[in-house]
């Protein structure tokens, strides 16, 4: 998930003139080399030691069930229930194996029987039902997980979850931590807190927080139970690890490369070439489970006429975008899910490619039939006396203003007039709900197709306003459509109408960039956003 | 003495005045920002009822006016209220975050105030030499320097090559050296200029002259006669600066990744965590009233011809 470190705006006291400055720093900072030819001695790996990984955002709190979004930073103390590998495949990690009922409502999980608690206590199926009737109750996502039911400890390692209707996206929900067995002593003690201290079974524990500055947390000695495709299932390799939350760019890329931090995670994509010079860093991609889209606010009665919306997808070249905006650090999209996102359909891929290929030609074409003309001959057509103008609304994000730029020229190319409005995230995503807005820049993130439902469903659509009655059915059909093979084809068709009557113009998916440096066994798993941290020692 | 605690009753009073007309600006503020908590509090997806759950929970499905009363009825028992996404106090919070940015500004106040007076009498001493016109040029680049910019100058020559100061985070006084010359750049420059034109008056002053022809020694005659006469508007300067030193730690917190009210500060305003925004604005208010009624007390130690009536 993308979220902006920096903010511009101010906020004044009025009557005492103190300005609040929020922090903005230039990104383009040249640093010089140092060019030091010494050749580095062979580094040897070893164990122990304190891994230190600089994370973009600090979490609220260490309580994954009170969390909003999960990453490295928030889920060490945390296993997941089931996992997928790095191909993608759903494979079983503290449940051994797992079941669904015939008419999708209840899923039995097995645990296993090996897994201790950081307290000692061992993992039972009590403990997991403890932990997810919690979910279901205080989470603020608690509504991505479904209609929960009921949940039963049917044996010591049999947890059962009953839904009032089938809910196929809750396998994906497995994945991450949000649903995880806590430590029910801890949860009895801490009760709200538990973010404070929490104790659950993952490879790490006894987190030491540093509001605004960092959190520590140091090795399960006693972890056994890794991801089935790790290295190490074991405990991990280093002693501690610690994430720092460096808020300034320039910072962060000054600290790695004097050598204080191990793994540097979101490099800004403009700095990688400076990096991959200093001797020993290692540049690590992956590409993210969501994309970045310019939207429709299809509710405008500009955007009811479908051929406006063809024609302005027509009229977007990715490849400048992906070459000058991302520095090449990104894949050009024209369907509606990205190849990291279960449901991603290369035929319908290419059917978008081949609909929507740059061509200007046809996108002029396309805007005379709506009945757009240049009247006036000032390179901007008009309708019914009026400009083609529309407000292209993004947050003050470096990449995306770059975008907005290149898109600006690029559709002025068929006589449309962009006019780009920055402002913060926060006001971007209330303006969108409220429906104020006409053209945006925006991304979505999520490892499961419902994210479709979720942007699209009539009453869901809460940003591009979308609204299709056969695409709202199809969507709730594959919610419940347990069948993997015909959940999928589910999917096709609904991609199929999103297609041709675009809601959005897809444009590129994010590889995110990690700089490594002084350590080796560096995994991340594309499909669940996992690093492999137990694999990992340090060389230096 | 019962004049001056007539006077510091009024000022508290009127200080009360001042401090609800704060609470008013501050709500209206924070309520007329687009943007809503509930939508980071909920994640990217939220359902219409987990929205409407929200907000009531959080008491804003409530007219503004019923909130503010309810706020002031709230910050009068002294709560500042809890932060949406922590669940931590706001005054918690608050005691966490600001030792750090009270050194810092104590810091960058004293050498702001040590290197401007110095400077600045310097240049009023040797006026229109080359040392003025030095001394007025690089308060003038200090000024005008954007923070940010001075900072990552700072960190590059003395954290990065140098490596005599850690480049980030705070880890004791050492690591608040380069962030507090950061901060005092700006109003060592301001500090200077002012010391400057206000010696430079001073020196045309017939007292000045009578002094020297009493034969007293000329440093004597700058500090004593002098520096005491040009003090006061100085000071009012340096009570001001401390308001915008509190706003200059936002910056400087960020790019040193320092865990100060400022970076609290920009946090909560990015996610649009109301309590923590209205509890960091309205303790800065407080503050800097307090630090100007202690700078108007101070007056009277350089001049007593100032009475407070």
């Amino acid at each position: 998930m993308m979220k902006s470190r920096r903010a511009w705006g101010s906020l004044a006291s009025i009557g005492l003139s103190m300005t609040l400055l929020l922090a903005a720093c230039s990104s383009n900072t040249s640093v010089s080399q140092n060019n030091s030819s010494t050749p580095q001695p062979p580094a040897t790996a070893t164990e122990g030691g304190t891994l230190v990984v600089a994370a973009p955002v600090e979490p609220d709190t260490l309580d994954s069930q009170k969390s909003t979004w999960l990453d490295t930073t928030n889920s060490q103390a945390y296993d997941s229930f089931l996992s997928r590998d790095m191909q993608g495949k759903l494979v079983p990690h503290l449940a051994e194996s797992w079941e669904v009922s015939d008419d999708g409502k209840v899923w039995t999980l097995k645990l296993r029987q090996d897994v201790k608690f950081h307290s000692g206590a061992p993992l039972t199926a009590e403990a997991a039902k403890i932990s997810i009737e919690r979910f279901a109750e205080i989470s603020p996502v608690k509504d991505l997980a479904g209609p929960i039911e009921k949940v039963e400890a049917a044996d010591p390692n049999t947890v059962k979850i009953t839904f009032k209707e089938p809910f196929a996206p809750f396998a994906n929900m497995l994945l991450g931590t949000f649903i995880t067995p806590l430590d029910p002593e801890r949860l009895k003690e801490k009760g709200d807190q538990f973010g404070e201290a929490p104790s659950a079974t993952g490879p790490f524990m006894n987190p030491e927080t540093k509001r605004g500055a960092s959190v520590t947390y140091v090795k399960n000695p006693d972890y056994k139970w890794g991801q089935v495709y790790a290295d190490n299932p074991g405990a991990p390799y280093v002693d501690k690890i610690v994430f720092r939350f460096l808020k300034d760019d320039d910072t962060r890329i000054l600290e790695f490369k004097k050598g204080t931090i191990h793994i540097l995670q979101e490099v800004p994509t403009t700095y990688v070439q400076e990096l991959q010079a200093v001797p020993g860093v290692k540049i690590e991609t992956s590409m993210e489970q969501g994309m970045k889209y310019l939207g429709f606010n299809n509710q405008k009665e500009v955007f009811k006429d479908v051929r406006v919306k063809q024609a302005i997808a027509m009229a977007v070249d990715r490849e400048p975008i992906v070459q000058y905006a991302l520095s090449g650090f990104a894949k050009p999209i024209f369907g509606p899910l990205p190849p990291t996102i279960p449901g991603h359909s290369e035929k319908i891929e290419n059917m978008a490619k081949e609909m929507y290929g740059y061509n200007v030609e046809k996108a002029k074409q396309l805007l005379a039939e709506a009945g757009y003309t240049d009247s006036n001959g000032d390179g901007i057509l008009e309708k019914d006396g009026k400009p083609f103008s529309l407000e292209l609304l993004l947050m003050d994000d470096p990449v995306l203003q770059r975008v907005a730029q290149i898109l600006q020229n690029q559709l002025k190319e068929i006589g449309l007039d962009i006019r780009i409005a920055v402002t913060d995230a926060a006001t971007v995503k209330d303006r969108a709900i409220k429906g104020n807005h006409e053209l945006f820049l925006l991304y979505f993130g999520l490892n499961d197709p419902d994210i479709l439902y979720l942007l699209m469903e009539t009453s869901n659509s809460k940003r591009v306003h979308y609204s299709d009655p056969k695409v709202d059915e199809l969507l709730t059909k594959g919610r419940t459509t347990l069948k993997e093979e015909e959940r999928m084809k589910v999917y096709e068709e609904a991609m199929e109408i999103l297609v041709k009557n675009p809601p959005w113009v897809p444009l590129y998916v994010t590889e995110s960039v990690t700089a490594t440096r002084n350590i080796e066994g560096y995994k991340l798993n594309p499909f669940t956003g996992d690093i492999l941290f137990g694999d990992i020692k340090i060389t230096k | 003495m019962g004049r001056l605690h007539r006077y510091l009753f009024r000022r508290l009073l009127s200080l009360l005045g001042t401090l609800l007309g704060v609470t008013i600006l501050i709500f209206l503020l924070v309520q007329l920002i687009p943007g809503d908590p509930v939508q980071y509090l909920l994640g990217e997806y939220p359902t219409e009822e987990a929205i409407a759950a929200m907000n009531a929970q959080l008491g804003l499905d409530q007219p503004w006016i019923m909130r503010y009363f309810h706020y002031v009825g709230k910050l009068l028992q002294g709560d500042l209220g809890t932060s949406y996404f922590t669940g931590i106090t706001v005054w918690q919070e608050i005691q966490d975050r600001f030792p750090i940015t009270l050194q810092l500004a104590l810091y960058s106040i004293i050498i702001a105030t040590v290197v401007g007076i110095i400077i600045g009498m310097i240049a009023a001493v040797k006026q229109n030499t080359w040392v003025d016109r030095l001394v007025v040029f690089i308060s003038l680049l200090g000024i005008s320097a954007p923070g940010f910019w001075i900072a990552l100058f700072l960190i590059w020559i003395f954290a990065y090559q140098l490596s005599i100061f850690p480049i980030s985070g705070y880890d004791g006084f050492f690591s608040l050296v380069l962030p507090s010359i950061t901060l005092a750049l700006g109003g060592a420059g301001m500090i200077a200029r002012m010391t400057r034109s206000s010696m430079l008056d001073v020196i045309k002053q017939e007292y000045m002259r009578t002094a020297q022809a009493k034969g007293a020694p000329r440093t004597s005659v700058i500090l004593m006669h002098g520096l005491q006469n040009a003090i006061i508007p100085v000071m009012t300067l340096i009570g001001l600066e401390f308001g915008s030193l509190l706003a200059g730690a936002i910056v400087t917190e960020t790019v040193f990744s320092l865990q100060g009210l400022g970076s609290l500060a920009i946090e909560a305003i990015g996610k649009r965590d109301l309590p923590t925004i209205q509890g960091i604005v309205f303790f800065a208010a407080v503050l800097f009233a307090l630090t100007n009624l202690l700078v108007d007390l101070l007056y009277t130690l350089f001049d007593p011809r100032i009475k407070y009536e």
